[in-house]
């Protein structure tokens, strides 16, 4: 695919209808003007490009609307020129003693908005990584403005996350480009990712690319692992916090072969076995927690064109959460204190290869995995039994339509098998899901700025029937520093009802469903518009986006119509989502990465019969992030406030306050949170120190009807603020790369 | 909570001050020409030197396999530093800071796809 692009890239200056544009380039030396080889000669804001010959010579495609021509090479001061005609150039660049570009220790942006892509993605690489506490996937997210994390629940230490205010199931969760953490793993799967495992992370909003399904209603989540044939040897991070929470993480590559055939062995451990209860409610702040796995990743590279990576991955985790005194050993009973138990078992395998034809035209690609989960767990008295074996195999045709690259096609059909197995108050529900599909896209890329994407797929679903998915994207830069993209696009997902509202259980009142299984469908559309400028010499990115969410069918939890149950029923009528995000990256100072960005929700669903807002859902997210680094990055300062809008509080009829104030009954207040990072970097090995939570922010009674757990008023599922309060933690990195 | 902005942004402030106050003291500096040749021996090379004593800049570059270091006096040498940089397997010969400005503006002349490289991993 890569491939393809790049000769996308190459041969596109020769076959456009565009004329060609002459000239040759001299340095201004003190013994006069020297013809420069070798300068660097491109549209601005354009991949398209060539370079000065021996004698400075050059030739350029010009296409009409391009005028813009940049210079640029080592020790010179970069030219841009205003070409509107085909007369020959000549051109003198002036010599720029500061060689800036040479300098080693360039300053990675840790999250940027790309100016390529089709859709608009933000991508958080290592850099972003090292910023945060980062101990798993949900919390890289902690600096990230278009992701909200959140508690479930105040029992299970369950995270959720929310992208464009709609709640992570919404989202497409993928590793390594396959739809991965999905089913049984939903509640707990973003904590299975750990953070230094990861190279990047890449968050696209708004309907994602048919190719890899219909599901992605509000957007895509893709976390990239640490691949075998890089740079690094050796890996090993240990971490503490103040909990006394411990964890070790470490990662090794092997070149068997060279770099054509490499393995890499991943280990993850971490153990939480002191029990905190900071705010008195007799209640575990978070549960205690054991977690092991171990993965082995192999790939091989032919570098001709071939290429192969398998995998297999395993987990064991143990959580207890409860009352102070619940044991691991104890029955579950109103005698003994209330207690979550939850265990999970889970093996992974992947396998995905791909094949560039001679020709550069053609590429082939097989992406499959394989996951086997077993849950067993109770929630007080109520116990739940689980297991799920799920398969995804999707193969791709690409193909270049034209010599010139304009007209590309992707084709591919995929499968989907999901065997799910699940107990809850005494009845086994059971339901295999077979869902082939086919699927075609159509990118149109006349030039490098503007982009068009077509997408359809059909799926034949062995419950829910026949349904087709359209969608669509264009991307279009211009007038130098503008990008506006837009897509629409239509979304399906299996809800599996129970699994993934299982936190639900930490609560009085027991789950009603009518279906165990249903399919969620909506539209999606958004708009997006990014500016880059220069201010003061460095990167300015200006953005704002919108998009808008619109529900045909959904699973609408209803905890307020009746006192007696948990509603876990159909859409009936209006729900919809949208969201509005401001964002302006820039460096004030240099070294200094400032972050600013608000984003206004606006989730409504129709709930008991009435248009409501969406409850434990923020009204707003600001976000102020500052990092900066010393020159050769020895130190690296980090300093991030979220400002959280309100929101509602669900209550059904009957429920009373307890303890809380009546203003705070409905309704919760905005609420700020900081976190702090300091890491110095030393040759081999890093130390970072942080603290979580700096203002100490704590929601008030996360678990009402603490005093009495197996009550009428029970309930750790109104979680809106954090739970835990100021956390200072500790970490060390050892790093030593291949040479 | 706003003493704790306060001090947050002391800090940050504090950050920007100090390499500012660090550079007005004299700094010493020394260059080598070497035989790097890649961008990735650049990388490791610049990676390793960045760490040696009382290194306060560093100027690392294939093109012209040239090699400018600023370091705090007393703290290190420039035989330590040719040392480091022999330890890593490439070439360290002193030259003067007149004939490091000659060689890269020579090697500038001469062409060098380097900046071509720069250029793409800034776009995506």
């Amino acid at each position: 695919m890569r491939k393809l692009i790049i000769l996308f890239i190459i041969v596109f200056p020769f076959v456009s209808h565009a004329q060609n544009l002459r000239g040759i380039v001299y340095g201004n030396e003190q013994d006069g003007k020297q013809p420069l080889p070798g300068v660097n000669i491109f549209w601005q804001g354009t991949n398209s490009g060539t370079a000065s010959d021996g004698d400075g010579n050059f030739e350029i495609r010009k296409q009409e609307h391009q005028h813009m021509l940049v210079f640029s090479f080592v020790g010179y001061e970069t030219k841009t020129l205003h070409v509107d005609n085909l007369n020959k150039l000549e051109v003198i660049l002036q010599p720029n003693l500061e060689i800036e570009e040479v300098s080693v220790v360039r300053k990675n942006r840790g999250t940027y908005l790309s100016a390529m892509e089709t859709i608009q993605t933000e991508r958080i690489g290592g850099a972003e990584l090292h910023k945060a506490a980062c101990c798993n996937l949900a919390e890289s997210f902690e600096t990230n403005p278009s992701v909200d994390l959140s508690y479930s629940d105040a029992i299970t230490g369950a995270k959720q996350i929310k992208l464009l205010g709609l709640d992570g199931t919404y989202s497409l969760l993928q590793v390594e480009n396959m739809p991965n953490l999905r089913g049984l793993a939903t509640t707990f799967g973003l904590t299975y990712i750990p953070g230094p495992w990861m190279e990047s992370i890449q968050v696209s909003k708004g309907a994602a690319s048919v190719l890899n399904g219909y599901d992605a209603i509000a957007g895509q989540i893709n976390a990239e692992l640490k691949k075998p044939d890089s740079n690094e040897k050796l890996f090993l991070n240990v971490f503490g916090n103040a909990d006394s929470r411990l964890e070790f993480n470490g990662n090794t590559n092997i070149r068997l072969k060279g770099d054509t055939l490499t393995t890499g062995i991943l280990v993850h451990g971490h153990d939480l076995s002191a029990k905190n209860d900071h705010n008195n409610d007799g209640f575990l702040d978070e549960p205690l927690s054991q977690m092991f796995q171990v993965g082995n990743r192999w790939k091989f590279n032919n570098h001709q064109g071939y290429m192969a990576q398998a995998g297999i991955n395993l987990l064991w985790e143990d959580r207890l959460g409860g009352q102070v005194d619940a044991s691991r050993n104890m029955t579950p009973s109103v005698d003994n204190p209330y207690g979550v138990s939850i265990k999970n078992n889970r093996f992974d395998a992947f396998f995905k290869t791909g094949y560039v034809f001679p020709n550069g035209r053609t590429a082939v690609a097989w992406l499959s995995n394989f996951s086997q989960h077993e849950t067993d767990s109770y929630y007080g008295l109520t116990d739940y039994v689980a297991d799920e074996t799920r398969f995804y195999g999707s193969a791709v045709l690409t193909r270049d339509l034209d010599i010139s690259g304009w007209h590309t096609l992707n084709s591919g059909f995929s499968f989907i098998f999901d065997d799910f197995d699940e107990m809850l108050y005494g009845s086994d529900i059971r339901r295999i899901e077979k869902v082939p599909g086919i699927f075609t896209e159509y990118t149109y890329k006349p030039n490098a700025n503007f982009t068009l994407m077509a997408g359809l797929r059909a799926d034949f679903h062995n419950i829910f029937g026949n349904f087709v998915t359209p969608r669509m994207h264009f991307r279009y830069h211009f007038a130098n520093h503008f990008t506006l993209r837009g897509s629409a696009g239509k979304g399906y997902r299996t809800a599996n009802v129970i699994s993934e509202n299982i936190y639900m259980l930490a609560n009085s009142r027991p789950l009603s469903w009518k279906r165990d299984v249903m399919q969620e469908e909506a539209w999606n559309y958004g708009i997006a518009f990014v500016q880059n400028y220069m201010l003061l010499g460095r990167d300015l990115t200006l953005n704002a986006e919108y998009f808008r969410t619109d529900f045909q069918s959904q699973l609408i939890v209803d905890r307020e119509t009746s006192s007696e149950y948990i509603l876990l029923s159909p859409l009936d009528g209006k729900s919809y989502a949208t969201s509005l995000q401001f964002d302006l990256r820039w460096q004030p100072v240099e070294r200094l990465d400032m972050l600013l960005a608000y984003r206004i929700n606006d989730i409504k669903q129709t709930i008991g019969g009435e248009l409501k807002e969406k409850p434990l859902t923020n009204k707003y997210k600001g976000l102020i992030n500052l990092n900066y680094t010393t020159n050769l990055k020895k130190w690296m300062f980090d300093y991030t406030v979220q400002f959280n809008g309100g929101g509602r509080i669900p209550r059904y009829p009957g429920d009373m306050p307890l303890g809380q104030s009546d203003n705070n009954f409905t309704s919760f207040e905005p609420y700020t949170i900081m976190n702090a990072q300091i890491t110095k970097y030393f040759r081999y090995w890093s130390i970072y120190v942080g603290v979580e939570n700096l203002a100490n922010f704590k929601q008030e009674n996360p678990i009402e009807g603490a005093d009495n757990p197996f009550g009428p008023q029970f309930s750790a599922t109104n979680v809106w603020g954090p739970v835990m309060g100021r956390k200072i933690y500790l970490g060390l990195r050892f790093n030593l790369n291949y040479e | 909570m706003r003493k704790i902005v306060v001090s947050m942004l002391a800090i940050i402030m504090l950050a920007l001050i100090n390499p500012v106050l660090a550079q007005k003291k004299e700094n010493k500096v020394v260059c080598f020409k070497s035989d790097m040749d890649c961008a990735n021996c650049e990388k490791t090379v610049g990676e390793y030197l960045k760490f040696e004593k009382g290194v306060k800049d560093l100027k690392v570059d294939h093109a012209s396999n040239t090699i400018r270091v600023e370091y705090k006096d007393g703290k290190n040498t420039d035989e330590k530093l040719a040392k480091a940089i022999e330890k890593k397997g490439y070439k360290a010969e002193k030259i003067t800071p007149e004939q490091y400005k000659v060689i890269v503006e020579k090697t500038k002349a001469e062409g060098h796809h380097h900046e071509v490289e720069v250029h793409r991993e800034r776009k995506d």
